[in-house]
């Protein structure tokens, strides 16, 4: 496989996470979504890193930076969907317009 | 008692009377009306003592000074000012009485007696001004006060409109007025009377001034005549000032008010002597005047209103003598009209008050003639004053007026027809309230059944109404005493020749009253009658507020409303489109502010789409 076709994988992956992300409307699911797009991320990073500069490192470096931030992030975002399912009884996106101006 | 303590006690004691009655007992009725008729009293005692001294003298302090001219405000003291002062204290202290009858369960008493004194005040400031800038002020405050008065049942309509018309009315005149005072003043370079009637006092025209400008002069201060003293074409306020409490017009008609535009002439007359085309036009519009307000009191049924259109033509027959150039007539005949139709109103407001109708043949068919006999004594001493029936004091006055128009014989003849429909119309009011007939075929509102609280006649009523018959019918005899402190040394006595045509003529028209609405079983509904279409005329007033109405007003309110519309459409709506539209926007624009943070995502992926695109393809 050519770093063209790993490119165009992690597009599709990050496409898909993204219309997860805009579309679902359980905060689950749009964490799920968000987890693809970082992994789309990640690949990126490690096809150009596999195909363009072989012996240099930084990409898997990044990578590895990406998968821990991912681990925080679900923690607190999981969190934060447990605190509201707490106060709400419901984790419906379209529900939460506190932002409302 | 001094002559400056007398002058300044006579013109100020209402002033205070006023302010203190309006500031400090509004509403504590009875004390507010004791201090302005106290004010009013001492006012008289003041005018009586100088009416005895008769001195000529000035008393004034400076104002102000604009360049070289000193502004003075103070009280000229002779025998036009003085007489007239007392006439104007004499009738608003009886009117101040009366009131006190008439007004006497007015929820507004205490502001009505404070304004009577204002109305006193300004009168009697106007009267013995010294400057000319005083007589414009005080002539203003004169305005103003009969608005304040006019609409002072301000919680009625037709009242309020009625002193609203009133103003503008006169307004207009004083516009002419006002531009007649600058020329003047930029012709003698003084505001000061006592000067100005120097200038002018030598028989022929000053040399240091045009005599157009003169005559310009002249016709500028008669548009402010006209407007103030309700001549032809600006009489028709004075009808509607009836509007106001009964006392009211009795004052607005006799002493004040519409006496101011006369008193004016009077007071300028050696100026106006000098305009001798103005003088012509004075008499022509006076007699026209007189004739065209006599025609309309024919048929008026309202009391008051009649009153009102006698007054114009009475006010017409003043200006007739000072325009024919006998400042005796004019001011003589100022003099008696004055007791005469302030009794004449009085006794309207004792009919009206008894009767509850303004109605001439509802007060008659209520009996109020019987009822009240001292008001029927006085509305005779004033009808036959009013009548010009010798000898009392009408007949004199109106006799010299004729007298003096030798020189113009077309408007003498038309003085004869209006003295002749006077006595006409003074004696169908006399008749039809002291004779009623109550199977003739006239309509009238059904007499009120109140017989149980009849109004029986107080002494507050009878002392006015005494006092002032007994001036309606003597003063006639006073004339020459009148004559004598105006500086005239002969005043022309006419002989029973030169009386009689008036005599006769006056007496025609009571005949002719007595055979329409007099004698027994009389039609009563008079010759004018016969002649519908005069009738709807005359019943209309000549159609002249009409004219007005479809015309001036109309185009008056016309301008208004596109002001109006100009303010609130263009400039309101000017201001108001910037504030909505800002507002509206921010509406449209919040409306984006969902709260829905995955929209929010979906416009930074746009965002940030649209930037990589850009970035790629540039």
């Amino acid at each position: 496989m050519t770093v063209h076709g790993w490119v165009f994988f992690s597009l599709m992956l990050f496409a898909l996470g993204l219309y997860a992300v805009l579309s679902r409307r359980n905060l689950i699911a749009i964490l799920i979504g968000i987890e693809l797009m970082l992994n789309a991320a990640s690949i990126n990073f490690i096809a150009f890193n596999r195909f363009v500069a072989d012996d240099a490192a930084i990409g898997r470096i990044i990578v590895l930076f990406i998968i821990g931030l991912a681990a925080a992030e679900v923690a607190i975002a999981l969190s934060i969907v447990l605190n509201v399912y707490r106060q709400r009884h419901e984790i419906d996106a379209e529900a939460l317009d506190e932002l409302k101006g | 008692m001094g002559y400056e303590t007398l002058s300044l006690a006579c013109v100020l004691a209402p002033l205070v009377g006023f302010a203190v009655a309006l500031v400090g007992f509004r509403t504590r009725h009875n004390v507010a009306a004791a201090i302005a008729t106290v004010s009013g009293g001492i006012s008289v005692a003041a005018a009586a003592m100088l009416l005895v001294q008769m001195p000529h003298a000035v008393v004034e302090a400076r104002w102000f000074t604009i360049g070289q001219t000193p502004i003075e405000f103070g009280i000229l003291l002779d025998g036009k000012t003085i007489i007239m002062g007392g006439v104007v204290a004499l009738i608003t202290f009886l009117i101040q009485l009366y009131s006190v009858w008439y007004m006497k369960t007015d929820p507004g008493k205490g502001r009505f007696f404070a304004f009577l004194a204002f109305f006193e005040w300004s009168m009697l400031a106007f009267v013995f001004a010294s400057s000319l800038l005083q007589t414009f002020i005080f002539w203003e405050l004169v305005g103003l006060a009969s608005f304040l008065l006019i609409g002072f049942w301000y919680e009625k309509p037709s009242a309020v409109a009625a002193a609203k018309k009133a103003f503008l009315m006169t307004r207009i005149g004083d516009v002419g007025l006002f531009i007649g005072l600058i020329l003047l003043f930029r012709a003698t370079n003084t505001l000061d009377l006592t000067q100005i009637l120097g200038i002018f006092a030598p028989e022929g025209a000053p040399a240091s001034i045009a005599p157009d400008r003169v005559e310009l002069i002249a016709l500028l201060l008669f548009v402010g005549v006209i407007g103030k003293s309700a001549q032809f074409p600006l009489h028709t306020w004075l009808p509607d000032a009836m509007e106001g409490p009964t006392p009211v017009s009795a004052l607005l008609h006799s002493a004040t008010m519409v006496a101011a535009g006369v008193f004016l002439v009077a007071r300028l007359h050696p100026l106006f002597l000098d305009a001798p085309a103005t003088m012509n036009l004075i008499v022509a519009v006076a007699t026209f005047t007189a004739l065209l307000s006599s025609t309309m009191a024919m048929v008026a049924r309202d009391m008051k209103r009649i009153l009102a259109f006698s007054s114009i033509s009475q006010l017409g027959f003043m200006l007739m003598g000072l325009g024919a150039g006998s400042l005796f007539a004019g001011f003589f005949h100022l003099t008696t009209h004055a007791f005469f139709k302030a009794l004449l109103f009085m006794t309207a407001g004792s009919y009206i008050h008894c009767a509850h109708s303004n109605d001439i043949v509802a007060i008659g068919r209520a009996g109020a003639a019987r009822k009240l006999p001292v008001t029927t004594f006085g509305l005779l001493a004033g009808g036959l004053a009013l009548a010009g029936i010798p000898p009392l004091a009408g007949f004199f006055s109106k006799e010299q007026i004729i007298g003096a128009m030798g020189h113009y014989p077309l408007f003498k003849t038309g003085a004869y027809v209006a003295a002749f429909l006077t006595a006409y119309y003074t004696f169908r009011m006399i008749f039809l309230i002291m004779r009623p007939n109550v199977d003739s075929a006239i309509e009238s509102e059904a007499p009120h059944a109140e017989e149980h609280h009849a109004p029986h006649e107080t002494w507050f009523l009878r002392v006015p109404i005494l006092v002032l018959s007994l001036l309606a019918i003597g003063t006639g005899f006073l004339g020459g005493r009148i004559g004598h402190a105006l500086g005239i040394e002969h005043v022309h006595e006419a002989s029973i020749g030169a009386m009689a045509p008036a005599i006769i003529i006056a007496l025609t028209g009571v005949v002719l009253a007595w055979l329409d609405f007099g004698r027994r079983g009389a039609r009563q509904v008079g010759f004018i009658a016969s002649v519908p279409a005069i009738q709807k005329i005359l019943e209309n007033r000549w159609y002249i507020d009409a004219v007005y109405n479809a015309t001036i007003v109309r185009l008056a309110v016309g301008v208004a409303r596109a002001c109006f519309t100009t303010e609130t459409r263009g400039l309101d709506g000017a201001a108001d489109g910037v504030a909505y539209g800002t507002s509206g926007a921010g509406r449209i624009i919040a409306r984006s502010h969902a709260g829905r943070f995955q929209s929010y995502v979906a416009l930074a992926g746009v965002i940030v789409a649209a930037l990589t695109l850009y970035i790629a393809l540039r």
